[in-house]
């Protein structure tokens, strides 16, 4: 399960910009607040300096009102491309294991 | 509130950074800086010296350790690895420091080499070279002693000479 968690993160982190841009702080909170996918808020910058690196994101400093300039991260084509082919791929691998889990448990259920 | 205010967020990034030390420098920085803009963020939002909330804060960004195991995953087959361009200043703070010129490099090394240092931490990962700029500083710092070192003794030779060559009229 952690596997999973680890592979699909980095489309959440994808699917999140797709909405616009966020700063490190607000998209690694967001990401944390989603119960699921039970993360460390610290291990998603690796993650983003990893998008930036296969440059499925780009980043621009931006001042800030209340500190310090903010890192940015926005979604570049390749992001957006990557994102739509997990989109596609995800939706018929999670239909897939959602039947095979139900068959499961209707299978227990008439062993009762 | 500060960063660097509260005694276990400094613990924190202590141990942060000896355990990212492994980490090749331009990852390191990036991560660093990261983290350092991630706790001032979260910090602003906890009043000072409230302790529960500083742990949460602490809890919620996970250990050190797990941090830079996520850094240090080994990036996909078939994936260059992105080298960030050195800072050209570093360079030149090295070279001048090298060449002493009569301590001119040295004082050329040392402003060059701390403007390549700062230039370097801004860029959060964007640059490396912050290690040849400190080489620069190191020999720019050496060729100052240098320089004082040799001013004195020629301080003290002619002090010694006007002595010895004064005292046969004094005496």
């Amino acid at each position: 399960m952690s596997q999973l968690r680890k592979g699909t993160l980095e489309y959440c982190v994808l699917a999140l910009l797709e909405e616009g841009q966020r700063y490190g702080f607000e998209l690694v909170r967001t990401l944390s607040e989603e119960d699921g996918l039970m993360v460390s808020e610290g291990t998603i910058y690796p993650l983003l300096s990893r998008l930036r690196r296969d440059l499925l994101v780009e980043t621009s400093w931006q001042e800030s009102e209340t500190g310090p300039p903010r890192r940015y991260y926005h979604l570049t084509d390749a992001g957006r491309r990557a994102l739509a082919d997990f989109s596609d791929g995800w939706i018929k691998f999670r239909d897939s294991v959602d039947a095979l889990l139900q068959h499961k448990e209707k299978g227990h259920e008439r062993e009762r | 509130m500060n960063v660097n205010a509260d005694p276990l967020v400094e613990d924190y990034l202590r141990h942060l950074e000896a355990v990212a030390s492994g980490l090749p420098e331009y990852r390191r920085e990036e991560l660093l800086a990261e983290i350092r803009a991630h706790l001032d963020e979260a910090l602003r939002q906890v009043p000072a010296g409230d302790e529960t909330a500083v742990r949460s804060v602490l809890d919620r960004l996970g250990s050190p350790e797990e941090i830079v195991a996520a850094a240090a995953e080994p990036m996909p087959a078939g994936q260059f690895a992105y080298v960030p361009p050195t800072n050209g200043l570093a360079i030149a703070s090295l070279l001048f420091g090298i060449f002493w010129f009569g301590g001119i490099g040295s004082v050329a090394a040392l402003v060059l080499g701390y403007r390549a240092r700062r230039e370097i931490r801004k860029s959060a990962g964007g640059q490396r070279g912050s290690s040849l700029a400190t080489i620069g500083i190191v020999l720019g710092w050496i060729g100052i002693a240098l320089l004082v070192i040799a001013a004195v003794a020629a301080f003290v030779l002619l002090a010694a000479t006007a002595t010895t060559s004064g005292s046969p009229t004094t005496g």
